[in-house]
């Protein structure tokens, strides 16, 4: 379920907003997005490499492919009138290939600014252990009440700002 | 041992402001969204995208930190590995100092602490991005294990025509 279908004031803390659920992430998924973003690092696609050079447990899924996943993720916790406004995560455990990823999002707080309704998530990315690889938060903007619409681009006024990430980050 | 002053001159500091080498293609952004495995239509149908607020195909929003590419022409990047069979397949990467002069310490272990990023909009098909990092803070401190060098890289991304499309504060922590 995502945010489209909800409204702001209706959003209570520890709700489930999305999830984006990956599946298993093989050699060939790290592949494409390597390729796709020019990334050769050779932890990425060279198993020798990899154990031997780097001395890791096997081949690494890519973290700036996972930040793209809670990038998605927080897009679709809010919804297509709203907009990811501020993320802000850390790496806490290496991904590897053979792992089934999949993200999740809780509401931890709502306010409203005038016309915009900012929700603060807790994000999340696990593995089939149900382990944390990754994990921070998202600021998101909704509209706070029907008729009323986010701003694109999203200019944040000093007020916005006040809004900041709970201090656990 | 080095000291705080050691850095001082870094704070600051801007990297050149870089160019992707082409603006966006329909055809790159298929290729990044099918490996992000991100079905939005607004990613990809013209049709769909031209009816939502922003009008047309636009990218994910973070996808602009990964939008400069060495140009056609350039030096291959990959000859390093030919030349050195324990060469990392890094060589010519530059997505996280975006042209920064380099710190200079005798730490040696690189760490990620953590990316802080404000969206304000997304790079559509057709459109351009640059980039231009700073050191926003550069500070040194004393752990358990000895000191380490804590450094924040604010890099702002904007279409060519300087509309801000997102901040990246990158956390990097060496030892």
């Amino acid at each position: 379920m995502t945010a489209a279908a909800l409204a702001f004031n209706t959003l209570a803390a520890g709700q489930v907003l999305a999830t984006v659920d990956k599946g298993v992430i093989t050699t060939a998924h790290i592949m494409r997005w390597s390729a796709a973003v020019e990334n050769f690092h050779r932890i990425h696609y060279d198993q020798a490499f990899a154990t031997g050079h780097d001395k890791l447990p096997g081949i690494l899924i890519n973290g700036s492919w996972k930040q793209h996943v809670l990038v998605q993720l927080a897009k679709d916790s809010v919804g297509p009138a709203g907009w990811l406004w501020r993320l802000k995560f850390r790496y806490k455990k290496m991904d590897l290939a053979g792992d089934a990823l999949r993200a999740v999002s809780r509401v931890v707080s709502t306010r409203a600014i005038g016309e915009l309704g900012f929700v603060t998530l807790a994000i999340e990315l696990l593995n089939q252990a149900d382990e944390v690889s990754t994990a921070g938060h998202a600021i998101v903007v909704m509209p706070a009440h029907a008729g009323a619409r986010v701003p694109y681009p999203f200019e944040p006024a000093a007020a916005h700002r006040e809004i900041a990430f709970p201090h656990e980050d | 041992m080095v000291t705080q002053a050691d850095f001082a001159r870094y704070l600051g500091m801007k990297g050149p402001v870089k160019r992707a080498h082409a603006p966006l293609e329909a055809d790159t952004l298929r290729r990044f969204v099918q490996a992000t495995m991100d079905t939005d239509a607004l990613h990809h149908d013209a049709v769909h995208a031209a009816a939502t607020r922003y009008g047309q195909v636009v990218a994910p929003a973070l996808y602009p930190v990964h939008a400069f590419r060495p140009p056609a022409g350039s030096p291959d990047n990959l000859a390093s590995v030919q030349q050195d069979p324990n060469a990392d397949g890094t060589y010519g990467n530059d997505g996280v100092f975006f042209g920064l002069e380099p710190i200079a310490s005798p730490f040696k272990r690189l760490l990620n602490g953590g990316n802080e990023i404000e969206f304000f909009r997304c790079l559509a098909v057709g459109e351009l991005c640059t980039a231009q990092a700073r050191y926003a803070n550069v500070l040194l401190k004393d752990g358990k294990s000895g000191q380490m060098l804590l450094v924040d890289i604010e890099t702002e991304f904007r279409t060519e025509a300087g509309e801000l499309l997102l901040i990246n504060r990158q956390t990097l922590i060496w030892r």
